[in-house]
């Protein structure tokens, strides 16, 4: 065990400072809190400017009619031209034209130097709501802007989805940590191949090898990758979670957000033993590489197999239960996906989630074996070119 | 020598790549504190030898018994290889290539370092312990990667070319090592191309070729097995016939005679005394190198004849 560990430091050392794991780990989250903290860093920009109306009907006091939560003050003016010059010396940002015919279905002009942002149109549609209803009280008035958030309970399991926060979150957690799945699969176990192709072409394995068995040198590289990727993710879930929480500061109740404990479980249960056997395979075949590119090949064969849900996913969801996505689910290249992407959108049963994690775990020892015995031929066919012939060759001298 | 002294012993081992043979029932042994060569022309056989020994590949017949039996995890910490085709990870520095090598070969952080430091100021090194392994020059390379193959001290030191790319002075520090490592009691396997090297420090060699033994033995052995029937004599006045000499060539201010069939160089000598307004200063049997030796084996190929001098 010592020296898979001492190849696993070896292998997070050497990949943790390389250039691209830095700018990979870490520029993501960068980006992520930055665009989470625009909404707040415009918020704190100072009170919303004033904007102007002219209302044609004459009936509209919307000036009168701010909501409790503030918005832009608005500005009666008794005609176009006034609200264009107090527009022109800076007075009010802009202008909504309200026009006479505006009770038989005329549309509202918005005048200004910018078009008028999300905050903006929300604010002075809540005003115009107010303002047609001005005898009715706050709230039924606060009722009108969120009329009903409609919860959904199973008669037969009694399970209680939400639409809302909760029905955002039991959508997007699934999906999210299917992604995710995909990405450290791309990132992580996908460079499994170059490292071990690199081992090979910089012929430092051969050296390596007179010193421990080839399952310890494989078991060291791939929990050295797993650590690697599991660093990674925790960097990029610090910062998704920054961003979320900037980007909601104010906007959400945090507490309508509940964690997917179901979905999280079964994530790791089936995404865990999932990235090992992409990062066994990617292995078994750097090993068989004749050099780094074509280890790069080979494994973007495996990122096909593995992301090829992605790109079946109208079809998937066409029939969420159907037996493409039954057969998916089992197929242990395909499983952690499938099962994250069906779980979003169904209620995917107990035993395919089970008969999935069997599948892969068998296949991962499965392919122990395999990447054991191709180890060896790799080390007959150092430097040569892949072709299929020679590998059943090497595979059966070894 | 017993089976059981034996640092390595290789009896009958074959192996075939599809339709080639690349070692033929190849047997030979290695003993503690002796500097074994092991020869032969390129694509004998030597590195997948070489690589049976280590347990990288599996032979297809016969046995090889490693530092007493069969290839374990525990005896791989007890054996140094060098490769011919150098490999260090070259974004690791220096020093963190060598604990790194020496903890997989079972040493403590500590003891590795201590020994890494030792070493690097023998092969004069230490002032580049914190640099990269790319960074270092080609002689830089090799020597630290003998370091890598040796510091741990093993019972079983395989080294391929060790003097690749090395100067004089290098070579000559590499070789104190060894020296050193054998009088520790270190069995020595040396594979290399350069037959003066063998000459001075291997005891015996194993000569492949084909993938089958085609000398095997003490070295000074085969080397008066392989001896010319040829005498080299400095003297002062003129030869133009000798009795017994069936050519005779100047060379050097002095001159090269080659000896009749069944003449021996005492006779020869007895005679060039004798000779009037001759005085001889130095008469030396002509030794026949181990590069002529190799040439000479390798190139009657195919032949399927062994020579040993055992």
């Amino acid at each position: 065990m010592r020296k898979i560990w001492l190849i696993a430091a070896a292998t997070y050392r050497r990949q943790a400072r390389s250039s691209r794991f830095l700018f990979l780990t870490f520029a993501l989250p960068v980006i992520m809190v930055i665009a989470g903290a625009v909404p707040l860093l415009r918020a704190q920009g100072g009170a919303a400017a004033a904007v102007g109306y002219v209302d044609g009907t004459g009936q509209l006091a919307l000036d009168a009619a701010a909501p409790a939560d503030g918005g832009p003050a608005l500005i009666a003016y008794a005609d176009l031209a006034a609200a264009h010059a107090a527009t022109a010396r800076g007075e009010i940002a802009g202008y909504l034209a309200i026009p006479a015919d505006y009770f038989e279905g005329a549309p509202v002009a918005y005048y200004g130097d910018e078009e008028p942002n999300f905050e903006l149109q929300a604010a002075l549609t809540a005003r115009m709501r107010r303002a047609l209803l001005p005898d009715r009280p706050d709230w039924a008035l606060a009722r009108l802007d969120d009329p009903s958030d409609v919860t959904y309970v199973a008669r037969d399991t009694g399970d209680a989805v939400a639409t809302g926060p909760a029905m955002v979150v039991r959508i997007v957690a699934p999906i999210a940590l299917a992604i995710v799945f995909a990405i450290v699969v791309m990132t992580g176990a996908g460079q499994m191949g170059s490292a071990m192709a690199l081992e090979k072409e910089r012929r430092s394995m051969e050296m390596i090898i007179t010193s421990l068995a080839p399952r310890e040198l494989v078991a060291g590289k791939v929990l050295g990758m797993t650590l690697l990727s599991a660093t990674q993710v925790g960097v990029w879930a610090v910062g998704a979670g920054i961003a979320i929480a900037l980007a909601l500061a104010g906007a959400a109740d945090p507490s309508a957000f509940s964690v997917p404990w179901n979905v999280l479980l079964w994530a790791v249960l089936l995404g865990a033993p999932g990235y090992f056997l992409y990062a066994l395979l990617a292995a078994g075949l750097g090993m068989i590489a004749g050099d780094n590119q074509q280890a790069q090949q080979l494994a973007s064969i495996l990122g096909v197999i593995g992301l090829s849900p992605l790109w079946f996913t109208g079809l998937l969801i066409n029939a969420i239960d159907g037996p493409l996505a039954v057969a998916l689910t089992l197929f242990p290249l395909t499983a952690p996906i499938v099962a994250l992407i069906r779980m979003a959108l169904t209620e995917v049963p107990t035993w395919q989630l089970v008969a999935a994690l069997v599948a892969i775990i068998l296949a991962l020892l499965g392919s122990v074996w395999l990447v054991g015995r191709v180890f060896r031929a790799g080390m007959l066919m150092y430097g040569q070119r892949l072709r299929p012939r020679q590998i059943v060759r090497a595979l059966r001298d070894a | 020598m017993t089976h059981a002294e034996d640092a390595l012993e290789v009896e009958g081992v074959s192996k075939t790549y599809a339709t080639v043979r690349a070692v033929d029932d190849l047997s030979f042994s290695v003993a503690p504190g002796e500097i074994f060569g092991l020869l032969g022309p390129n694509g004998a056989g030597k590195t997948t030898s070489i690589r049976m020994m280590l347990d990288i590949i599996k032979p297809d017949a016969g046995r090889i018994s490693v530092l007493g039996g069969p290839m374990t995890e525990a005896t791989k910490a007890r054996i140094g290889y060098l490769p011919e085709e150098r490999g260090l990870y070259e974004d690791m520095t220096l020093l963190e290539t060598l604990l790194f090598l020496a903890q997989l070969k079972g040493l403590s952080r500590q003891t590795a370092r201590e020994r890494a430091e030792s070493y690097l100021n023998e092969v004069e090194l230490w002032d580049a312990h914190d640099l990269k392994i790319k960074a270092l020059s080609r002689g830089m390379n090799q020597k630290a990667q003998f370091v890598a193959a040796t510091m741990h001290e093993p019972d079983l030191i395989i080294v391929d070319e060790p003097f690749s790319g090395l100067d004089p002075v290098n070579t000559r520090i590499i070789k104190t090592l060894l020296y050193r490592m054998r009088d520790r009691g270190a069995a020595i396997i040396m594979s290399t191309h350069q037959m003066h090297q063998v000459e001075e420090m291997c005891q015996r060699i194993l000569l492949i070729d084909h993938g089958r033994r085609v000398l095997y033995g003490p070295l000074a052995d085969i080397r008066r097995q392989f001896a010319s029937n040829a005498v080299e004599v400095d003297l002062r006045g003129e030869l133009d016939q000798v009795p017994g000499v069936a050519h005779l060539a100047p060379r050097n201010g002095g001159y090269r005679l080659l000896l009749q069939d069944g003449v021996r160089p005492e006779q020869v000598l007895r005679t060039l005394v004798d000779l009037p307004d001759v005085t001889v200063e130095r008469f030396e049997r002509v030794a026949t190198s181990l590069d002529e030796i190799f040439i000479q084996v390798v190139g009657r190929r195919p032949a399927d004849e062994e020579t040993t001098a055992v």
